[in-house]
């Protein structure tokens, strides 16, 4: 049973259609996280050129989760993805202590843009299975989540090749859906 | 729904060995000699043959395919022609097939069962490849990561191991031990045999990617391509390319090489595509990748589909 069929039992309302946006630098993981969340094989995983987009339909209630490339040239397509958001999942490589400002930086750009006003955001702390992985609160600190005043957030560690952590992130996305 | 899926294989079950019996007794030749000498060599021939040996229920059949599946993937090239003479001595035991009465059967059934456990061990061969991660402490993957730079762009030296300017090939940042992910070393094995067998076909592929308008990251499109070479390997739909060329070119079975081979038709391909399809921007891969796939697909549907891997650049 895949982590999305969870959410059906969560979500009060199943009418409705949510939109997911996956995003962060190259190599984060976000492709792992979205193949797991649909219950498929995450050995032949390839860097997205692009991006890749996957539904889970059920009783009514349809997921639809974007994960757009994080590789440097695409990055200026972010944008065209923010309308109509209901939540943004941001994913840290917990490992890749140089560009964890990078990260950052391109984290509050886009956060400054209208169409992300409100919309609740999660970053998943990837990769804590390796060694030398900082933990979610060292992320959180040194990217100074804190500043994010107006707007609901949370940072959960997880681990998406072996699928810790996803389970308890996707039911913060449920409860804080944006409505 | 139920009946087509769950009946009609039960029911085809039981029918299939009065089937068989009814066409022995009137054409004197079992299933597997009407194939050999009734189907088209190649694909068709082939693939008819694996699936009768898979469908019968012999239990001699059955231990033979048993320990040829078993040796397949760590067989030798000796090893692996030597499946056919042991293949076809057990049919010939199990269905009185004598070698002076039927001089020919011996001969095509076994150059079926080497094309069939040739594309068996290139499974393997390629899976493992697939399975050894990019490691930049190991020299060896260091040297081919290198070798493919200057493959690529002879006129312009790496000033750094780690630098911006592995974007120019198409990798996302500024080191691409990162890049390969799933695909480990086959991505950088199939992109290293594409620059330095087809030089002049992959600088012309290179050359469309960096496009102002209609470029794509080449690295990156090119990992892709192994993933879909490589799904096609291990689903099988790429049987009828390597049980044609096997036949063809008389060459028994396919090797890595092959693979490669098939990996560069492809990547050319699909740039050709790519190019046909007038993309706005890389955002458009996604669906342009899908379409491709499935014009391949539907290619090697078709039993007699065998792609030309000869690419030619015409220079202008």
């Amino acid at each position: 049973m895949g982590l999305l069929s969870l959410l059906r039992k969560l979500r009060p309302n199943p009418d409705k259609e949510a939109r997911i946006l996956l995003l962060g630098l190259d190599n984060a993981g976000k492709t792992t996280i979205l193949k797991q969340l649909a219950s498929e094989d995450i050995t032949t995983v390839t860097p997205t050129a692009g991006f890749n987009i996957k539904s889970v339909a059920a009783d009514g209630f349809k997921l639809n989760v974007w994960d757009i490339g994080g590789q440097w040239k695409i990055r200026p397509y972010w944008k065209n993805y923010f309308a109509n958001t209901d939540v943004l999942i941001y994913v840290i490589d917990c490992t890749d202590r140089t560009r964890l400002s990078e990260a950052g930086s391109e984290l509050f750009e886009m956060l400054l843009d209208n169409r992300l006003k409100q919309v609740p955001l999660l970053v998943f702390a990837n990769k804590q299975d390796l060694p030398e992985a900082m933990s979610a609160s060292e992320v959180a600190e040194a990217m100074g989540l804190v500043r994010l005043e107006e707007r609901s957030w949370e940072i959960k560690a997880c681990t998406a090749v072996d699928g810790t952590g996803l389970k308890e992130g996707m039911d913060w996305v449920c409860k804080n859906m944006k409505k | 729904m139920f009946l087509l899926d769950k009946i009609l294989p039960f029911i085809f079950g039981y029918i299939r060995p009065f089937i068989k019996w009814f066409l022995h007794v009137f054409t004197r030749l079992s299933e597997l000699q009407r194939i050999c000498y009734g189907a088209k060599a190649g694909a068709s021939r082939t693939r008819q043959v694996e699936r009768s040996l898979q469908l019968s229920k012999h239990p001699d059949i059955k231990c033979l395919l048993l320990e040829l599946d078993q040796a397949a993937p760590y067989a030798d090239d000796a090893e692996l022609l030597y499946f056919a003479q042991r293949a076809t001595h057990v049919i010939g035991k199990v269905k009185k097939i004598k070698p002076n009465v039927h001089p020919d059967f011996g001969r095509i059934f076994g150059n079926c069962i080497t094309a069939i456990y040739g594309y068996k061990r290139l499974m393997h061969t390629a899976e493992q490849l697939r399975a050894e991660k990019y490691d930049a402490e190991n020299p060896e993957h260091e040297q081919k990561l290198l070798q493919l730079w200057r493959l690529l762009m002879p006129e312009e030296p790496l000033t750094a191991r780690i630098t911006k300017q592995w974007q120019d090939i198409g990798f996302q940042g500024d080191d691409p031990k990162t890049d390969f992910r799933g695909m480990g070393m086959l991505g950088l094995e199939n992109l290293l045999y594409f620059a330095r067998v087809y030089n002049d076909a992959a600088k012309h592929v290179l050359l469309h990617s960096k496009h102002p308008t209609l470029g794509y990251t080449f690295a990156i499109v090119g990992i892709n391509l192994t993933s879909m070479a490589f799904k096609f390997l291990k689903t099988g739909a790429v049987k009828t390319h390597f049980y044609n060329q096997a036949a063809t070119y008389k060459q028994h079975y396919s090797t890595l090489e092959d693979f490669h081979k098939l990996y560069c038709y492809l990547f050319f391909e699909f740039d050709r595509f790519w190019m046909e399809s007038d993309p706005r921007d890389i955002m458009d891969f996604r669906e342009i990748y899908q379409a491709f796939e499935i014009s391949k697909l539907e290619a090697l549907h078709k039993d007699s589909t065998l792609f030309v891997t000869n690419l030619v650049v015409e220079s202008v």
